[in-house]
């Protein structure tokens, strides 16, 4: 797992998780949505000590949107994880917006799509990665393989702050509490300015 | 797909009854006849499914207006397609720079053929563009798109009719109605 704070870096050859984050990410291609994969890391729980104990990679970051999408193909009941860390992430971070994806989601974005055959090799275990599933290249610079091209970060990790979000902060001898104030206030300077055109 | 002959077996719910849409294209006439008023209007409407809001819609409106049509394609397609774009099928008829436009969909859902479309609009230079849509359905968002008239939001199910298809079929129905799983899940 890449550092909290910093964008991961996601070079030529790496892949999805999930074949259904590839079908989605053709999707946003097809619709020139520009998108990154898991550009970013967000600490989600910490000792008291102030080590990060948890964190949470939402899989894809739309730039132009400034929206964080979470996918899953789990069944429901299997689902409560996640939404715990949408549920965290969101107390902690409160500027940033995410949208959870569930299967029903995917399921009806299939079916919209003429698709619906594919949504069960697409989702739940059967759609996880043995074989690596590769994005084919992506327009305008969008692509699984290099999520660099396109928007910019979710950058966390400027200015006075840094240390809250850095791993790094484990040495900080601030405390709990006044490490959580300066993970918002970092959150904070990542001010979503507008909506979709 | 497998389909009834008699089409409205495949529907389990009438979500919107045919007087209801009347109702609903007449209110919105109104209001867009008044926010519009003194003005020329340009209706674009985006096909296939829209064509019958459109024609409904229009004839609701008290104002000099053209109609112009556009159609893009749809994401869905095999490998090779799916590496590709969307793209304009039929384009818009006539200019609309420094023209009020008004698009005219059946649905918005997730908002992404919305926001292609109104960024490639955008560029041709119109005065102003509004969207008018006949359905609102929120719990499938993706893009963010104010939506400046609506008729109804409805919840999180297939429909189809007055436009809506599944398949190239059902857009002949009067009404709006939820599609029965068995007419789509084979």
């Amino acid at each position: 797992m890449s550092e909290a704070g910093t964008p991961r870096d996601h070079k030529a050859g790496n892949a999805f998780a999930h074949a259904s984050e590839a079908e989605f990410a053709r999707i946003l291609d097809f619709y020139q949505v520009a998108w990154e994969y898991e550009p970013q890391v967000f600490p989600i729980l910490w000792d008291l000590d102030g080590n990060v104990l948890e964190s949470f990679a939402p899989d894809f970051f739309l730039p132009d949107l400034e929206l964080l999408i979470e996918l899953t193909t789990l069944q429901q009941r299997l689902v409560r994880k996640k939404n715990r860390k949408v549920r965290r992430l969101r107390e902690l971070y409160p500027n940033l917006r995410i949208k959870l994806f569930y299967a029903r989601d995917f399921r009806a974005l299939m079916l919209k799509y003429g698709r619906s055959a594919l949504v069960s090799e697409l989702s739940g275990t059967l759609g996880q990665v043995g074989p690596r599933h590769y994005a084919e290249p992506g327009p305008e610079g969008s692509s699984a393989a290099g999520p660099t091209a396109v928007g910019r970060q979710l950058d966390l990790s400027t200015g006075p702050a840094d240390a809250a979000i850095d791993p790094r902060a484990s040495h900080d001898r601030r405390s709990r509490g006044a490490r959580r104030r300066a993970v918002r206030r970092a959150a904070a300077a990542y001010a979503p300015n507008s909506t979709a055109t | 797909m497998k389909h009834s002959q008699d089409l409205n077996e495949d529907v389990g719910e009438i979500l919107l009854s045919e007087d209801q849409i009347r109702i609903k294209v007449v209110e919105l006439g109104k209001r867009i006849s008044a926010d519009y008023a003194g003005r020329e209007l340009t209706l674009v409407s985006v096909l296939k499914g829209s064509l019958p809001f459109m024609a409904d819609l229009m004839r609701q409106i008290d104002l000099p207006l053209r109609i112009d049509l556009m159609e893009v394609s749809s994401y869905g397609g095999t490998a090779t397609e799916s590496s590709g774009l969307v793209r304009i099928l039929k384009d818009l008829s006539a200019p609309i720079d420094d023209r009020d436009v008004l698009l005219v969909e059946d649905i918005i859902d997730t908002g992404l053929t919305l926001n292609y479309l109104i960024r490639y609009l955008r560029g041709k230079n119109p005065r102003s563009i509004k969207v008018c849509a006949l359905l609102d359905k929120p719990a499938r968002r993706l893009v963010e798109i104010p939506i400046d008239y609506v008729g109804f939001e409805i919840p999180d199910a297939f429909v189809v009719g007055y436009g809506l298809d599944f398949g190239e079929v059902y857009r002949n129905l009067r009404f709006v109605g939820v599609l029965r799983p068995e007419a789509y899940e084979s």
